[in-house]
C-alpha cells in the first residue's frame, strides 16, 4: 500500500509537523510506504512528484486550511481531515486511509 | 546546521515549576519571561496573539501536553519556552487530561524558513514519539530537560 499526504495547519508552526510525524508512525505500523508534503511556514518540504502522486493508492489530506496546488490530486481517492484529529488518532486516520483505498 | 540548537534553547527557557493556576495563567507567565529574556517586546500583545490561536482550536494536544503557540510581530527572536506545572491545568486538550508539561512556541512573523523554525518543526514531530514524550515527561531537572531537547531537536 502506498500512500501519499499533505499535512499544513494555520500556523503552520506544529500541527503540520505533529500530523506528518504521526501520519508516518502509523503508516510504518501498518507495514505501508508513506510520503507526507509539509505546507508549513517554512513553505512547501517534501514535495510530492506527480510521478509520486499517480502511484499512491490514497491520498490523505491532514489540513485545516487549503491544499497547495491542489489539482496535482485529480481523480486521486482522498481522505480529508483535521490536523488535530491526526494528532489525536493518527491510527485510525491511517486505516481509514486503507479502507477507501480497498474500497471498502 | 549552521545554528546550533544549544545556543537556541538554554536553561533560560525552562521552568521546572510554572505554578499556574489555569491556561492563560500559565501563558502570562511564559509570555512575562519571554520579555525579560529579550525574545519579544510585548508581553500582553504576545499572549493575546497566543490565546487569539488558542480560540482557532486547542493546542492541548493529550498526553499532559500542550503547544500554546503565537506568530507575531511582537516576537523579536523566533523560540520557545519549555515548562511545567505541578498540578494539571484544564485546556480542553484533545484527550481530556490536564496539562502538566507546556512548550509554548514564539515565532517571528517575519520568520520564513530559517533554522528556529524547523527546529520548532522538529521538535513538533518528536511529540509525537512516544520514548521522547515519556523521557520529558520524567525529567526532573533542567539540566536532564536541555539534554532530550537538544538531543531530539538536532535529529530529524
Amino acid at each position: 500500500m502506498k500512500i501519499v499526504g499533505v499535512t499544513a495547519c494555520i500556523a503552520g508552526i506544529a500541527h503540520t509537523y505533529m500530523a506528518a510525524a504521526n501520519l508516518k508512525k502509523f503508516a510504518k505500523k501498518e507495514n505501508c510506504e508513506i510520503k507526507i508534503e509539509t505546507q508549513g511556514a517554512m513553505g512547501i518540504e517534501d514535495e510530492l512528484t506527480q510521478a509520486e502522486i499517480d502511484e499512491a493508492d490514497v491520498v490523505i489530506f491532514a489540513v485545516d486550511t487549503t491544499v497547495q496546488n491542489e489539482d496535482r490530486f485529480v481523480g486521486k481517492k482522498i481522505l480529508e481531515v483535521g490536523t488535530s484529529k491526526v494528532v489525536k488518532d493518527g491510527k485510525s486516520t491511517i486505516e481509514d486511509a486503507i479502507k477507501l483505498a480497498k474500497g471498502e | 546546521m549552521s545554528d546550533n540548537i544549544s545556543e537556541f534553547i538554554s536553561e533560560k527557557n525552562i521552568v521546572l515549576d510554572l505554578s499556574a493556576l489555569n491556561q492563560v495563567d500559565a501563558i502570562k507567565k511564559l509570555a512575562t519571561l519571554l520579555k525579560e529574556n529579550g525574545y519579544i517586546d510585548n508581553a500582553f500583545a504576545f499572549q493575546s496573539d497566543v490565546l487569539e490561536r488558542e480560540k482557532a482550536s486547542t493546542t492541548g494536544i493529550g498526553n499532559e501536553l500542550a503547544i500554546p503557540h503565537g506568530k507575531s510581530k511582537h516576537v523579536i527572536r523566533t523560540t520557545m519556552m519549555f515548562a511545567k506545572n505541578e498540578d494539571g491545568i484544564e485546556w480542553n486538550s484533545l484527550d481530556g487530561s490536564k496539562v502538566k508539561n507546556i512548550f509554548l512556541m514564539a515565532v517571528s512573523s517575519a520568520d520564513k524558513g530559517n533554522e528556529h523554525l524547523k527546529m520548532l518543526a522538529n521538535l513538533s514531530g518528536k511529540l509525537m514519539d512516544d520514548d521522547f514524550v515519556e523521557a520529558i515527561k520524567k525529567a526532573d531537572s533542567k539540566e536532564k530537560i536541555l539534554k532530550i531537547l537538544q538531543k531530539r531537536g538536532n535529529e530529524r
